[in-house]
């Protein structure tokens, strides 16, 4: 009876693996080219290409809605490739450990948002070996990949505080939330930005903490920061979560400034930040440009054998304000909830 | 009952051997689960069972192998260490640091054992001084050790390394360097488990730390020195950290505590003490690192993996207890 049960538990573990195959029949199975779906599996999916994602993680907002149009672009392609992805947690030797595992199913293209250029290594490796390499987002030292594919903080930096320059008319206090210290996209999004308000005599910056790019953070900052009463027109934070973070703080203050104070994020990609500027809570957000789908079009370009010309692309950013806003949320039905 | 006295028998064998027991399954999982190559150097035609893989699975298998060694020390003696993961960063900082600095490499190795084995000492030593919980002092290392990879790097990654130590990634006899290393160490501890004083009154200790002092045993002593080796093998794992993601970084091994942990009770190490051995956990850590790869090459989502492996682990402790209670 006893040893049964001991078995059982075995076997348990035995079917946790096994539900991985059935996965796979279901892929294989809603392709038109393979036949018997279930135990060829590995070789019905030989017949198409595979394309493998290799993700830094999936845990903030702007990263879940990376993954869902991702998902959704190599979908829409499923009879091209075959597709799967692996997320890492932001840890790079975790990342090394996957990319190399997936390389064992040999496949053509390689997309990755390397969590850290240490990562390089295992990417290289792969583009030695003939591997398309896609890099998204963030990138890696050397040229051992096939095209980058990103978004332009420092641009974003810019138009941020350009609009900010222009809501105030060349005038004002702007309280600067910081994202995570020494991380590129910070520092970015930081010196895009004070070039431009250097060169504005009348705006004075206050170089607020770094909040981590997390929303409680932002808000603890704020609440006591407004506690010290000192005067400010404008919040600049690094990303939307904490520009939301700040807004809380703002509207349950004891204290305000006279005037509400214009509130700019950036990222957009989420339904969340979207409603609060219709609400008029925020007042703009700039769109970090999510990298999946055109990874994916490039991937799906390298099977046919057309490489991209330039080793870079960058893609454009979008200003999200009350005017555009339901605009833009019928433009990008995969914003995170 | 008769049948339950041959289960009872049985039982203690599983038992000792139930890291393995799992593995052979997993291993028959894979055989007929995974895709599939026509390779020449593949077994079944399985991407599994290829060579590459074999290399691939050792590969990773190195870093978490030495931590999960170090545990079993550890944990023998009735200890647990939580700071494992903070002191590998701040390790493969030093390590890193040192390199990039143009130290000479055996130097840099042989310094950076060192350090780790202090470190481990002096947790022991405090452990044995204050008459705190292991859990308590070691917890208080995990937070301190990864501030001071903070503070020692300026909050900064240290690259640059110039393949001083990438001989650890490349092969010798089919199998990567870092292998070997694991493999070596595996060796060691096992012996000196087996067959000096210095194991059998780890043993001891965990077993019943009272009776053991009244036996004559130095517990702090013997603690302190399980700490030492445990710190050791953080430090070689620290250096392997570095041969692989070539650079420093403080934030390293975040969670690896935790792995190395599970690794030694799914090798059949009793988190109670006394009970368990190096072989077993490197059983463990294999058929962890398997079932990651198992799961990557059947496609199967990162976060579902976890979730079923937080079911195996507790399958795992869950028929540890089981046997013991029969």
């Amino acid at each position: 009876m006893r040893l049964g049960l001991w078995t059982c538990a075995a076997f348990a573990a035995l079917t946790i693996v096994g539900c991985g195959s059935g996965d796979k029949g279901g892929d294989a199975g809603a392709t038109p080219s393979s036949t018997t779906a279930d135990k060829t599996g590995g070789t019905a999916s030989g017949s198409l290409p595979l394309v493998v994602f290799s993700q830094a993680n999936s845990a903030d907002p702007w990263r879940q809605q990376f993954d869902a149009e991702t998902k959704a672009a190599a979908e829409a392609n499923n009879k091209a490739f075959k597709f799967e992805e692996q997320a890492a947690e932001d840890d790079p030797n975790k990342q090394i450990s996957q990319i190399d595992t997936l390389m064992l199913e040999s496949p053509k293209v390689l997309l990755v948002s390397p969590a850290e250029v240490s990562v390089g290594t295992a990417i290289e490796k792969a583009y030695d070996k003939g591997v398309g390499v896609v890099l998204l987002d963030r990138g890696i030292p050397g040229d051992k990949y096939t095209v980058h594919i990103g978004g332009d903080n420092v641009d974003i930096g810019k138009q941020a505080a350009e609009y900010i320059v222009k809501r105030l008319n060349g005038k004002g206090i702007v309280l600067m939330i910081q994202g995570k210290g020494g991380a590129d996209a910070t520092n970015d999004r930081r010196n895009g930005a004070m070039d431009v308000f250097k060169k504005n005599p009348g705006i004075t910056v206050i170089a607020g903490d770094d909040c981590k790019y997390q929303r409680q953070a932002a808000q603890s900052y704020m609440e006591t920061f407004l506690q010290g009463g000192k005067p400010f027109d404008a919040v600049y934070a690094h990303n939307d979560e904490m520009a939301i973070g700040a807004y809380q703080a703002y509207e349950h203050a004891a204290t305000k400034p006279k005037n509400k104070p214009i509130f700019v994020g950036v990222d957009g990609c989420q339904q969340e930040v979207v409603q609060m500027i219709k609400d008029g809570k925020l007042d703009a957000t700039f769109r970090y440009p999510d990298p999946g789908p055109k990874g994916i079009e490039v991937a799906a370009d390298i099977l046919k054998g057309n490489k991209p010309k330039d080793k870079k692309i960058v893609l454009p950013t979008e200003i999200v304000t009350k005017e555009n806003a339901d605009k833009y949320l019928a433009d990008h039905p995969g914003l995170a909830k | 009952m008769p049948q339950l006295t041959g289960i009872r028998r049985i039982l203690p064998t599983l038992q000792k051997y139930q890291g393995l027991v799992g593995l052979v399954l997993l291993l028959l999982v894979a055989l007929f689960d995974t895709p599939h190559t026509d390779a020449k150097d593949a077994l079944f035609h399985s991407v599994f069972f290829s060579v590459g893989n074999l290399r691939n699975v050792l590969d990773q298998l190195a870093v978490p192998g030495c931590l999960a060694i170090g545990a079993t020390f550890v944990i023998l003696v009735g200890g647990i260490d939580l700071s494992a993961g903070s002191a590998l960063g701040l390790l493969n900082c030093v390590c890193a640091t040192w390199l990039v600095h143009g130290a000479s490499t055996p130097w840099t190795i042989c310094y950076v054992l060192f350090i780790g084995t202090v470190i481990g000492a002096i947790l022991g030593a405090i452990i044995g001084f204050t008459k705190l919980q292991p859990f308590v002092v070691t917890l208080a290392g995990m937070v301190s050790l990864r501030g001071i990879a903070f503070v020692y790097t300026n909050n900064a990654n240290i690259s640059g390394l110039k393949g001083q130590i990438a001989f650890f990634e490349s092969p010798w006899l089919g199998i990567p360097v870092a292998g070997w290393t694991l493999l070596a160490t595996t060796a060691i501890g096992s012996v000196v488990l087996a067959k000096t004083v210095f194991g059998r009154r780890v043993y001891a200790i965990g077993g019943n730390s009272e009776a053991a002092r009244y036996a004559g045993v130095p517990v702090d002593r013997v603690r302190t020195g399980a700490f030492a080796v445990n710190g050791f093998c953080i430090a070689l794992a620290a250096i392997l950290f570095t041969a692989r993601n070539t650079n420093g970084q403080p934030s390293a091994g975040l969670g690896y505590e935790l792995d190395a942990i599970t690794a030694a009770v799914v090798g059949g190490t009793a988190l109670v003490g006394g009970y368990g051995n190096v072989i077993g956990t490197f059983v463990g850590a294999l058929f962890i690192v398997c079932l990651n790869v198992l799961i990557i090459l059947d496609g199967v989502s990162y976060y579902v993996g976890q979730g079923w492996k937080g079911v195996i682990i507790l399958l795992a402790v869950y028929l540890q207890n089981f046997g013991r209670r029969v």
